[in-house]
């Protein structure tokens, strides 16, 4: 028999806060985290800006990993610690980051000795994020360590989520880290010419949905969540945040680069999240879009909501997290979960910022500019990666009645 | 620590194809759209080639999947080439030395625009979805021997749920370029001893393979996994990986050990143990036809 499964613990490191209490208070008031490059030299690039994580000591020079131990620690500083055997899953960005390492090993030039510095291109693949979490917390079943792209985040919390529906898994840490805010990183986007260059208007340059979008804005931090069955919480007085009731993942099979023009795997896996959860769509009561703000996610991820909500499509809120974080990739779902779990809780939906003149294929309710008041009970979290991975999350707001 | 194997919940899960691929391969023979080649590096050419010959084994080949094929694959480090590397620091360097001016303007030109796609952990499985037109669920896992048991265990909740039909359980490793045979030196270990290569089962439940006639050539009678947490900021990566199979060394085989130590596996019962280096430590028993 399948058990219900509870959030009891959040953990946020983003570039609208680094606690959140704070990432809640900026969604709300509709904060921009969008600025000029700070952590290297970037000019003469295409894209001078992002979204980047700052006050948060980085100790390794590969700051994912700096960043899911802060989201862990939080995560369970709040829930406290599950009963059972842990584990964690994880969606990792990748390695590619430190160019001066590049160099040396191509010239013949030391790296660094110690081991601490030691942690980088050359010397980092990325699933030690989890190793390093699964040490801190003494986590001893085998770690997940999810590379589905953008999708990462949210199929990491997805499969914890059956994993401990399933009973295979007592409890699991879940969620998502990245940080692309690097050389390699920045320059590969621009090469593809994936990222918005409206560099002399930051806050702006993230425009989810709205006609003059020109690509994302690279984003970075992580979200950890704890997630453990809903009977196991109640009986040792955890708080539960929300619970997670679906998930559903899959394919495109169709493009490298583009979704499926008519958003069918965006569709089949929103629709295998509601079936998953046994329940049909007019129960959803808002969606926190992928929204990335380039030119084919916006309007493919709209028809995709139209064709699950029908009739209903125009009057469910759909909110673009990215419009004011950027795009956090491997991080991305987990942080956009956190934000979905936070606005089931309060009652509101965070806005899409800079939506000034909506795309006509666009034509949803996008909640611009300013936050608003609404009465959740299920909430669609989604998340699609570059290469035709898609997952979604259906979220409900915890009723102790229920 | 140590893995505790568990019996299966449901009826044994039957493997009704196998296929693997070695080395530089061509994948074209199963290839739908011929225009996306050049998008493709080693892994993903490894990757296509041992799922399609899985299918075909399974007599699925030149069946379009759909909805209700899941795909679970373990990919291995992420390869990087010396050559792109030279490229990329010849045109970033100012008297010998990397200068990051120059590499915005110039250096981060230099390399193949496809380089991306040919090296993301995710395009593997992208291409394997779009050959064979894949559509259900998936996990996609990174980089040991270790985490193709995650990918098993989860084409197991999938099927035995009922999601799917079909799962393409596997794992894929190019590990005969600078960057992996860089990780491999560092930590002594010979990079000869490492293989480029693929492995995939198709594993379906046995009532499902018996109504539509397959074959079976294998059966998964118990798996599980355990692990030893390490500190990766303490510690230096053990990476080696260490199997228990008679006959076979696969150790350099790295995610896509297990399905290429099935596919060479005489008739009868073998248990299958892994001690890897990135602390998981799993076993399986088959049962081969």
């Amino acid at each position: 028999m399948r058990r219900r499964v509870a959030i009891t613990g959040l953990g946020v490191v983003s570039p609208i806060g680094l606690t959140v209490d704070t990432f809640r208070e900026s969604l709300l008031a509709g904060v921009s985290g969008v600025g000029a490059i700070s952590l290297f030299d970037a000019t003469g690039l295409p894209t001078r800006i992002a979204a980047e994580v700052r006050g948060l000591p980085v100790r390794g020079r590969d700051r994912k990993i700096d960043f899911a131990l802060e989201a862990a620690r939080q995560a369970l500083d709040e829930a406290g610690r599950p009963r059972g055997a842990g584990g964690v899953s994880l969606g990792v960005g990748l390695e590619l980051f430190s160019l001066d390492d590049v160099a040396a090993a191509r010239t013949g030039d030391a790296l660094p000795a110690a081991l601490g510095e030691r942690l980088t291109f050359l010397q980092t693949p990325s699933d030690l994020c989890v190793h390093a979490i699964a040490h801190r917390y003494e986590l001893r079943t085998p770690p997940l360590v999810h590379v589905s792209a953008c999708a990462a985040g949210t199929d990491a919390i997805g499969a914890a989520f059956r994993l401990v529906a399933s009973g295979r898994r007592d409890w699991m840490l879940a969620g998502g880290t990245d940080s692309m805010i690097n050389p390699l990183g920045v320059a590969g986007f621009c090469r593809l010419g994936a990222t918005s260059t409206a560099n002399a208007r930051p806050a702006a340059a993230s425009r989810p949905f709205d006609r003059a979008r020109d690509g994302f804005v690279l984003g970075e931090g992580a979200g950890v969540l704890v997630v453990e069955p809903l009977d196991e919480a109640l009986a040792r007085g955890a708080r539960v945040r929300a619970e997670i009731v679906g998930y559903g993942n899959s394919f495109d099979a169709h493009g490298i680069s583009e979704p499926h023009p008519e958003g069918r795997g965006a569709w089949q896996a929103m629709a295998r999240a509601l079936q998953d959860a046994g329940v049909g769509p007019e129960a959803i009561d808002c969606v926190n879009a992928h929204g990335t703000a380039t030119p084919k996610n916006d309007p493919v991820e709209t028809a995709a909501i139209k064709r699950l909500l029908g009739a209903r499509a125009a009057e469910v809120p759909v909110c673009a997290t990215k419009s004011m974080i950027g795009h956090l990739i491997s991080a991305a779902g987990a942080v956009e979960a956190i934000a979905t779990v936070l606005g089931l809780e309060g009652g509101w939906v965070h806005p899409t910022l800079n939506l000034d003149d909506p795309d006509p294929a666009c034509d949803l309710d996008y909640v611009p500019h300013k936050a608003r008041a609404h009465r959740q009970r299920y909430a669609l979290s989604n998340s699609f990666g570059f290469g035709g991975q898609n997952a979604a999350l259906l979220l409900r707001a915890w009723d102790a009645r229920r | 620590m140590d893995a505790q194997p568990r019996p299966a919940d449901h009826d044994p899960l039957s493997v009704t194809g196998l296929g693997a691929a070695e080395g530089p391969c061509d994948p074209t023979p199963w290839l739908r759209q011929r225009k996306l080649r050049k998008f493709m590096g080693r892994q993903d050419d490894l990757a296509v080639a041992a799922a399609g010959r899985a299918l075909e084994s399974a007599g699925l080949g030149g069946a379009g999947l759909g909805e209700r094929a899941g795909l679970y694959l373990a990919v291995g480090f992420i390869p990087f080439d010396g050559d792109e590397l030279d490229a990329l620091h010849a045109a970033s360097a100012v008297d010998g030395r990397f200068s990051m001016r120059r590499f915005a303007t110039e250096g981060y030109l230099a390399p193949n625009p496809l380089l991306t796609f040919r090296c993301l952990p995710n395009m593997p499985a992208f291409h394997v979805s779009i050959n064979f037109d894949v559509q259900g669920p998936y996990l996609v896992t990174y980089p040991g021997a270790g985490q193709l048991y995650a990918a098993l265990e989860e084409a197991r909740i999938a099927l035995e749920s009922g999601a799917i039909d079909v799962a393409l359980v596997g794992g894929v490793a190019h590990q005969r370029n600078f960057l992996v045979e860089h990780h491999a030196r560092r930590l002594g270990r010979p990079s000869e001893a490492l293989e480029d290569a693929a492995g995939v089962l198709v594993l379906e439940t046995a009532a499902r393979a018996a109504r539509r006639g397959a074959v079976t050539r294998a059966r998964l009678l118990d798996c599980a996994a355990g692990y030893r947490p390490w500190d990766p900021r303490a510690e230096t990566r053990v990476l080696d990986d260490r199997f228990e199979e008679a006959g076979l060394d696969l150790a350099g085989f790295g995610a896509a050990s297990l399905p290429v130590a099935l596919g060479g596996l005489p008739p009868g019962r073998h248990r299958h143990r892994l001690a890897s280096g990135d602390g998981i430590e799993a076993a399986s028993t088959w049962e081969i036809a």
